[in-house]
């Protein structure tokens, strides 16, 4: 069994590629598949950006810990911040996938993506952290 | 992140590379938001591009809704395997008008 992957980033967009590279090259050599390394790139991205933006009031650096391990049926990652308290599976309507180009409003997808592209998404608030669990089935 | 723009004819393709997310996302926005003020068609190739994000997908919604408004048009090209999902689940095959491949697309603007 490959041994966990742990990546710390600064709460930076800037970061959001070393640690997409560092993910790649882990699941690669764990013989994840393309695209469910990409679904959960993508999740993590959305999560990271919407914590950056909006999840810390007073400017300064923090530390942002992602874990990821693979194990024969499942791609987990485990996400900690010390940010506000914020669950992405509440508060957060879908996007309307039907509406027209001139109805669609911009924006909304990042969190629909994470709660649509993982199989399972557990929230809690544990010791003034987020901690977020994403799983990832690899066989279906 | 970097942005080729080619000529085909006297059509412009916008070919975008590498990450289009929250970083690159902003340039990419002023960069094609530029050329559709001068052009009334063009085509973004994404033959090259790696990855999307949402930051990506909403630079393209405002630049088709844009588009539309100034009677232009904006195809977008090759798309690959991952980011095709993404185009899909988002509903944006519906909304957008995408094509295969270039040649496609040239069609399409000829149309």
């Amino acid at each position: 069994m490959t041994e966990r992957l742990e990546v710390i980033i600064a709460n930076r967009l800037d970061e959001i590629p070393r640690l997409a590279e560092a993910i790649e090259a882990y699941c690669e050599t764990a013989n994840v598949s393309l695209k469910a390394i990409y679904n959960l790139n993508l999740a993590l991205d959305e999560l990271i950006t919407n914590l950056v933006s909006y999840g810390y009031d007073d400017g300064g650096r923090h530390d942002i810990v992602v874990r990821v391990n693979v194990t024969d049926d499942r791609l987990t990652a485990e996400m900690i911040d010390d940010g506000k308290p914020f669950d992405p599976l509440q508060d957060a309507p879908n996007p309307p996938l039907d509406a027209s180009l001139d109805e669609r409003p911009i924006g909304g997808l990042g969190l629909y993506f994470v709660r649509t592209l993982m199989d399972d998404v557990r929230y809690s608030r544990e010791d003034s952290r987020n901690r977020l669990v994403l799983t990832k089935r690899l066989k279906d | 992140m970097q942005v080729i723009d080619e000529t085909v004819g006297d059509v412009l393709v916008v070919k975008p590379g590498g990450r289009l997310d929250s970083n690159t996302s902003p340039s990419f926005e002023k960069h094609l938001l530029e050329r559709l003020e001068g052009t009334t068609s063009l085509i973004v190739d994404f033959a090259d591009l790696d990855y999307i994000s949402s930051a990506g997908l909403r630079v393209l919604l405002m630049a088709a809704k844009r588009a539309k408004q100034t009677n232009g048009r904006m195809i977008i090209c090759n798309l690959r395997g991952p980011i095709r999902e993404v185009f899909e689940i988002s509903g944006f095959m519906s909304i957008l008008t995408v094509c295969d491949d270039r040649d496609a697309a040239l069609a399409k603007v000829a149309a």
